[in-house]
Order: structure tokens, then C-alpha cells, then sequence
């Protein structure tokens, strides 16, 4: 008898202790997943709360314009902007939105040099450089991107991410119209990095399209910028979207400015 | 044989037959290669492995708007105006085609990517398809669930049953060969609920149903994402919270990799360099995202229905309104929280129940025991590793629903639906 309840205990021991490395597998088959998680005691259970009450603390002072300006881009995404989107997808062929898309993305690889190369990164600048220099000649004009094939990426800098870079604080957030979130900070860029590019002017293309009468590239311009823009108002589908956008856009650019 | 004896050789063939009758895939032949349950949810299979889909450019597909509550129209507050009509996707096969119904998982959005995914998957073998909210959507709760209170799966279904007629009317001239009927999640077990309810109504008499990874147990489930939030993680103090450490790995891992590149294959490239999450992190990712839905379906039910416990009553929302006060009751509300403050006392209000314990045995699978049980055309998918799941829910299932119970022994939860071993499978079951 005593044997036995010792060889009871020694097999019970046995299985514990090849317990805490695999958890047992039940005799449905079921392999208790959570079984292998270490949990934190039960009055210190608060890391989901804090975690995400810190996550709301972004600096909003000009919160109730934001909001409006919120709603008044999905009201125009949704009745506007997207059905174009769509309608342009629909009757271009596949080919020629890339290509329009290329045509934009190359001149915008200016910009992206500029910054570069304002951020002192010189394996970057080199790498934009070629990329420029391979689509504007192989590519014709950057209708094709033979760069990407080639195994130069598109690296996107802006000059927010430059501001950024030598610790301009992002300032308070701004929903800018249409264009959606941004900071002062890159709100700022942005009309930077439009005027750099206009004052340049690559291969004509401002004197082109904003000069003369040409109203229709500019608009393929926005268009072909939304349909490459792969975010949807409710996309992140939550009563509380302002808040998210909010936080994911100020952590996003957090991470361009880092890398 | 004495009778004990009899009786033990029953019992002795039940238990060893028992697991024999499902369909359980061996771990060598199956060749999934996450083995970790909690990888397999975040980052599912890796790209080379999924199955091949058509391109978005080359379905014919639409959102479309119902109007299902009028009055909603006029009810819910200035920031809810885009919800007050219920949305859907459907995907139109040129001439007649047999449609399918895709019910999405918690909180999930028609629109979200597991529905994405079988859409793509079942349009490119020839359906009609149409995605909706699940029930516990925000947008769904908004605009098409008549008392707003998610987790009564009888009134769930009948919700998604209405939707699902109405959708169908809105497109007269769409030509149906035959109505198949799928759920992932708890668009799952919504999905079996819709089934046993299509057998009284009969609208649409479903050929076939597929329950992908359903809750056995409603509150098991929930009890299991509500403790992944409580997971021991190294490194967070009151300077530095969770989503720091995230993003902290994300910018050294871009550092490293040297330019910021989002795609499918990221998570799983991530989670092979040195920065990747340990079990704990990622159970915590987990976790968080449900405690979110959490916190929205608690905020919406209690608006809708003027319960006064996120947002106190005569409270005039408009669309400039800070709702970061809401926001944090809601997020302090995980789904305990919400089932103790709304959904039992709406229950028992309304239709005059009872305790814990009842409402979830009229909740879960066990409720439909005899319905699985006799209705071959219903069959189940689901892992042996899936997190949902907890000691004896697959027993359940193995006893109820015997051969058409296929058991994958990897993918955690869902992680393995677009694995092509699993896709081939689902399009072959609805092929009959």
C-alpha cells in the first residue's frame, strides 16, 4: 500500500515537473494554451488601463476644430473622394494607374532626396539618387519604376520627419482638411515641402499643371494620392476612431522620424 | 459479463473510439509551421503558404447601405452618423452562382480582413458572397441589432436573420443557386444560431454551414481573452506602458532593417529577428485588441439604450464633443464588467432570466447540442491549440458533432484559415 502511494506521489511529481515546460495535453486532444503564460498577481492587474490611458494623453488643445474637421473628411471621403476613387479605378486599366502612380511617386522622390540629404544619411541619399536617376531614364520619365525591381525601395523623408530629426517638437495635432491627420510640426513640412518642390520644379511638371489651366493633372494628382493611401474613415471601426487615429498617427511618425 | 464489466468495456470503447470519429490532422503531415499559438493568431500563415486569391481589381464587388431602423436616424448622437445604416460587401458572380454569407468575429467589421480573406477564397471558386458585421460590431449594434445588447445568441441571430433577408431583397435580380452559410470566431457560433433559426424561417434553407474556430463555452472564451491583459511582461513601470514596448521593438527592428516596410510578410520576418515578442507580450497584444472591442461594445450598448452607466443620460453629443472622458469609463469596462452591467439585467429585465450559469449554457454551443448533432450539413473547424478553448470544449465538440469535427493540431486562434491545407478543406466541404 505504502509503495503504491509512494509511486502515486512519484508519478504525480513526475508530470508536474514536465508540466511546466509543455502544458499536459487533455484527453480531447486539447493543448491548454494558456497554461504556459505567467500571470501577474491578482491586486497588480493593471497594465491594459494605465497602458491605455497614457495612450490617450496626446496634446490636443485645438480638439473640438479637429473633430469637426474629422467628420467633415469622412462625410467627403465617403460622398466624395472615394466614389471618384473608385470611378478613376474603374475606367483606367491597371497598367496606366501605375503608371500615373510611378509618374507622381518619382517626382515626389525629390523631396525625399532633399530630406535625405538634409538629414546628413548619405546610404539613403545614394539610394534615392539612383532611384531617380534609373526611373527618369529607363523608366521614362518615372512611369515605370525599374528601381523597385531592382531592389531599391522607396524611402519616404518629408521634411516634418527633417524638423523632427533635429528635435522640432511635433506641437499641438492638427486635422488638416481633406489631407487628414498631421501635427504643427508636419502641417509645416508639408507646405515645405510643397514649395521646395514647386521652386524646382522637375521635368516642368508644376509649371505644367499648376501654372497653366491644366486643372486636370492636379486632380489626378489628388486622386491617384487617395487611391495609393490605403486608409479608410471607420476603417478602424470604433466609436472612438478620433482617438485611435489620433494615437497610432503621432506613434507612426515617431517611427519615421526614429529610422 | 457481470455489468460492471459491460459497462466498463463501453466506457473503456467510447473514450479510446471517441477521438477517432473527428478527423484529427497528425502534426507531421499537416506542415503548418508556427507552433506557437499566440504567434500563429497575430501573424497567421506565412505568405508562400496561403493559398492563391483572385486580385481586388478583379471582383466585381460594392458597399452597400440599408436602412434597417429608421428611427435610429433621429436617435443616435452626431458622432454616430455614420453608422445609422447597416453596411455590407457583396461580391456578384457574372449569371446564376451559389452565395455564401461570411458572419465576421468579435467587434470585427465586414470589412475587416479575415472576411476579406474569405471572400477572396470563395469568390475565386465561383460564389456569390456577402459580408457582414458581427453582431458585436459597433456599427452593426448602430444600425441593425434591434436592443443593442450583444451576447443573447437567439436574439444575435435573429438580428443577423432579419439583415441577411433584408441584403437579399435589396438585390432582386442577383441569380442564387443555393444559400451556404459561414462564421469565423464567434461569427461562428452566431452562424450555428442563424442555422437552427433558418430551420423554422426558412428563407434561405443553408446547404451548408461551416463553423471556422466557434467559442464553446461563451464565457470560457471570455474569460480567457479577458486574462491575456493580465500576463506578466518585464519592462513596463509608470515611465514606460506596454505600447511603448511595442513600438520600441518596431523602431529597432526598422533600425536594424533599415527602411519601414508594412506588409504580410513583416509579422512574421518580425517575430524571427531578435526583437520578437515573448509569449507574454504577444498574449497581451492579444488581449488588448478584445479589451477595445470590449470597451466599444460596452460604450455603444450603454448610449443606445439610455442606460446612463459610460454616458450620463441627457448628455448632448455633438460631433466637436470630447469624447475622451467616455472613452476612459469605457476602456475601465472589460466584458465581464459588461455582461454584470448590461447584458444580465437586460436579460433578466426582458425576458425574465436567470443566474450566470444559465444564461451561458443559453448562450454557447451547448444550447444547439441536439441541433449539431442531427443536422449533417453543419460541420466544425477548429485547433487544438486555439486560445479560445478551454479543458473540454473540444470533448464537446468530438461528441457532438463526431466525423464532421476536423481537429488541426496548430494556428492558435483562426492563425491558420489561410493556410492552404485549411482553405482547401473549407472549399471542399461546401463542394459536399
Amino acid at each position: 500500500m505504502v509503495k503504491k502511494i509512494l509511486l502515486l506521489a512519484l508519478l504525480l511529481s513526475a508530470e508536474s515537473a514536465w508540466a511546466e515546460t509543455t502544458p499536459p495535453i487533455g484527453e480531447d486532444g486539447f493543448k491548454n494554451p494558456l497554461e504556459r503564460l505567467e500571470f501577474n498577481p491578482g491586486l497588480d492587474q493593471h497594465v491594459f488601463e494605465q497602458s491605455s490611458f497614457q495612450a490617450l494623453d496626446v496634446y490636443d488643445p485645438w480638439e473640438s476644430i479637429n473633430r469637426r474637421i474629422y467628420h467633415f473628411n469622412y462625410r467627403f471621403d465617403e460622398w466624395v473622394f472615394i466614389p471618384v476613387v473608385d470611378g478613376y479605378r474603374w475606367i483606367t486599366p491597371d497598367f496606366v494607374e501605375s503608371g500615373v502612380s510611378n509618374f507622381f511617386a518619382n517626382i515626389g522622390d525629390i523631396s525625399n532626396l532633399a530630406n535625405s540629404l538634409l538629414q546628413l544619411k548619405g546610404k539613403r541619399s545614394m539610394d534615392i539618387t539612383a532611384r531617380l536617376l534609373l526611373n527618369t531614364t529607363i523608366g521614362v520619365l518615372g512611369v515605370w519604376d525599374p528601381a523597385t525591381k531592382m531592389g531599391i525601395p522607396k524611402q519616404r523623408e518629408d521634411f516634418g520627419q527633417t524638423l523632427g530629426y533635429y528635435g522640432v517638437p511635433a506641437g499641438p495635432y492638427l486635422m488638416l482638411p481633406i489631407l487628414g491627420p498631421s501635427t504643427l510640426r508636419d502641417g509645416t513640412g508639408l507646405v515645405a515641402d510643397f514649395e521646395g518642390l514647386a521652386t524646382l520644379d522637375f521635368l516642368d511638371f508644376f509649371a505644367f499643371s499648376f501654372d497653366s489651366p491644366q486643372l486636370e493633372v492636379s486632380t489626378l494628382w489628388a486622386i491617384d494620392t487617395r487611391s495609393t493611401v490605403n486608409f479608410r474613415y471607420g476603417q478602424l471601426n470604433s466609436p472612438f476612431e478620433y482617438e485611435k487615429i489620433r494615437y497610432f498617427y503621432t506613434e507612426a511618425r515617431k517611427l519615421q522620424i526614429n529610422e | 459479463m457481470s455489468l460492471t464489466r459491460r459497462l466498463a468495456a463501453l466506457v473503456c470503447g467510447l473514450t479510446l473510439s471517441a477521438p477517432l470519429w473527428a478527423a484529427d490532422v497528425d502534426i507531421e503531415s499537416y506542415g503548418y509551421p508556427i507552433t506557437n499559438p499566440f504567434e500563429a493568431t497575430i501573424a497567421t500563415t506565412p505568405p508562400d503558404l496561403r493559398p492563391s486569391l483572385p486580385d481586388d481589381s478583379d471582383i466585381d464587388q460594392s458597399d452597400y447601405k440599408i436602412l434597417l431602423h429608421p428611427e435610429r436616424e433621429y436617435e443616435l448622437p452626431d458622432n454616430l452618423w455614420a453608422v445609422t445604416k447597416m453596411k455590407y460587401r457583396l461580391a456578384e458572380q457574372d449569371g446564376e452562382a451559389p452565395l455564401i454569407f461570411i458572419i465576421a468575429g468579435t467587434g470585427a467589421q465586414y470589412s475587416s480582413s479575415t472576411p476579406e480573406y474569405l471572400k477572396k477564397l470563395f469568390y475565386g471558386a465561383g460564389y456569390h458572397v456577402i459580408q457582414l458585421s458581427s453582431p458585436t460590431s459597433y456599427d452593426f449594434m448602430a444600425s441593425a441589432s434591434r436592443h443593442a445588447t450583444p451576447g443573447l445568441s437567439e436574439d444575435d441571430a435573429d438580428d443577423l436573420y432579419r439583415a441577411m433577408q433584408a441584403v437579399r431583397a435589396q438585390h432582386p435580380d442577383l441569380k442564387v443557386s443555393d444559400y451556404y452559410l459561414t462564421g469565423y470566431s464567434l461569427g461562428a457560433l452566431n452562424a450555428a444560431f442563424v442555422s437552427k433559426l433558418d430551420e423554422q424561417r426558412r428563407s434561405f434553407n443553408f446547404k451548408r454551414v461551416l463553423l471556422l474556430n466557434p467559442p464553446v463555452n461563451l464565457y470560457t472564451s471570455i474569460s480567457n481573452l479577458n486574462k491575456l491583459v493580465q500576463t506578466k511582461v518585464e519592462g513596463i513601470n509608470t515611465n514606460s506602458n506596454f505600447f511603448d514596448l511595442i513600438l520600441g521593438k518596431l523602431s529597432r527592428y526598422f533600425e536594424q532593417k533599415g527602411y519601414i516596410d508594412m506588409n504580410e510578410a513583416m509579422l512574421y520576418e518580425f517575430q524571427m529577428s531578435k526583437e520578437h515578442l515573448t509569449d507574454e507580450q504577444m498574449a497581451m497584444l492579444i488581449g488588448t485588441v478584445f479589451r477595445f472591442s470590449s470597451s466599444d461594445i460596452a460604450y455603444t450598448s450603454d448610449l443606445l439604450n439610455r442606460r446612463g452607466l459610460i454616458t450620463p443620460p441627457g448628455t448632448v453629443i455633438k460631433s466637436n464633443t470630447d469624447m475622451t472622458p467616455y472613452l476612459r469609463r469605457a476602456l475601465q469596462c472589460d466584458f465581464d464588467c459588461y455582461m454584470r452591467e448590461q447584458l444580465i439585467p437586460m436579460w433578466r429585465a426582458r425576458y425574465d432570466g436567470g443566474s450566470l450559469d444559465q444564461l451561458v449554457n443559453k448562450v454557447s454551443l451547448y444550447a444547439l447540442e441536439d441541433y449539431l448533432k442531427n443536422s449533417p450539413k453543419i460541420a466544425v473547424m477548429h485547433n487544438a491549440d486555439d486560445i479560445i478553448l478551454g479543458p473540454g470544449d473540444l470533448g464537446f465538440l468530438r461528441r457532438t458533432m463526431g466525423d464532421r469535427l476536423t481537429v488541426y493540431p496548430l494556428g492558435g486562434h483562426c492563425g491558420n484559415l489561410n493556410y492552404r491545407v485549411n482553405s482547401d478543406a473549407m472549399l471542399e466541404f461546401f463542394r459536399g
